[in-house]
């Protein structure tokens, strides 16, 4: 393992010219101790892609505790499909206990998700990723354009790395559009969370969650009740490359 | 212990607000005077200095804080409130750090 040699800003460009499998190739040569983030909807095809290559690959899920029942059987299926070991995560029941009894159960409808999303999911996530060397996401530049445009391949993640150590970041969907995995899950014949046959593209939290007509943007069908705002706190990638 | 702190100044020329937040935090809370440095980063400039210490360090984002300590490797905050806690030693609500996370990074949505 070469982890600590990585220069991920050269790396990335060459990997954002390399296929999602080979961008999961790479990452499964480079690291030992790497999970795969599987959401219960179409990043399923990251658990099939690492599987292929590696069938002991371990993935983890973030359980915010207000999936939808579909995902709950779906996670489920996918975990017999494969055989792989997933992590279902939980969040901490005192910070939860204590949002909710001081705000309530839908209090993102009154000022907004993230301190819901942040204990539901950064929480666990956070602490999960102190235990590896490097995680695969399914963010994609196009869930939400204008946010996402400058997402890497491969990235080195400060953000949750051990304050004594080093995280690497891969994002193998990034330069796929949502049609191209679709048509990976519909060739390959990769098992899918069945509310994708309901109208739902992106799916998340049930009360956050909604279906989506033709020509929406996936990103209507969640958070639809809060105003997009314009993500101004990224350096301009051309700039710090 | 060197504390630098990289705010960030829009294509447009106008200041970042979460930077300007960051700031008047740091004011109020008396903890100014422990920042060393303030560097900009101008996003009209790629040769300013907070963006030369951004590409340096392979930050992204702004505004951010670079700890060095002697003998040790520099230590990158871009979470404002787990810089309080870490460097500063001050109390800080966890719940309060994962919604700083979450408002700052959108990517973290769709996870």
């Amino acid at each position: 393992m070469t982890s600590e040699l990585l220069n991920t800003v050269d790396l990335d460009d060459e990997l954002q010219k390399a296929s999602p499998q080979k961008v999961i190739e790479f990452a499964l040569n480079e690291f030992d101790n790497i999970v795969v983030s599987f959401s219960g909807a179409e990043d399923v095809v990251l658990v099939h892609m690492a599987h292929q290559i590696r069938p002991d690959i371990k993935v983890f899920v973030l359980d915010t505790g207000r999936l939808h029942a579909e995902t709950y059987r779906f996670i489920e299926r996918v975990r017999e499909h494969y055989g792989v070991d997933i992590d279902v995560l939980s969040p901490d029941p005192e910070a939860l206990r204590d949002m909710v009894r001081k705000k309530g159960l839908f209090s993102f409808y009154q000022d907004g998700h993230q301190e819901c999303c942040g204990i539901r999911k950064i929480g666990p996530l956070r602490k999960k990723l102190q235990e590896v060397d490097a995680w695969i996401t399914g963010q994609r530049k196009d869930q939400s354009p204008g946010t996402r445009m400058g997402i890497p391949v491969i990235q080195d993640d400060k953000l949750f790395a051990r304050p004594d150590g080093r995280l690497v970041k891969f994002n193998p969907l990034a330069n796929w559009s949502s049609q191209e995995v679709w048509d990976y899950i519909r060739a390959m014949e990769i098992p899918y969370n069945e509310l994708h046959d309901r109208g739902f593209v992106s799916i998340g939290c049930e009360p956050c969650t909604r279906p989506i007509g033709p020509g929406q943007h996936e990103r209507e069908g969640r958070w639809w009740w809060e105003e997009a705002t314009k993500k101004e706190c990224g350096l301009h990638g051309d700039n710090v490359k | 212990m060197t504390i630098t702190l990289v705010k960030k100044i829009l294509q447009d020329g106008s200041p970042c607000a979460k930077c300007a937040d960051v700031l008047e935090k740091l004011e109020q809370s008396g903890h100014m005077d422990r920042i060393d440095e303030i560097l900009i980063a101008d996003e009209r400039d790629p040769d300013s200095p907070g963006l030369q210490l951004a590409r340096e360090h392979q930050v992204n984002r702004a505004p951010f804080f670079v700890v060095e300590r002697e003998g040790q490797a520099p230590e990158i905050y871009t979470v404002y409130l787990k810089f309080v806690r870490e460097v500063l030693e001050q109390e800080t609500s966890e719940s309060d750090e994962l919604k700083e996370i979450m408002k700052d990074n959108p990517d973290l949505d769709f996870l």
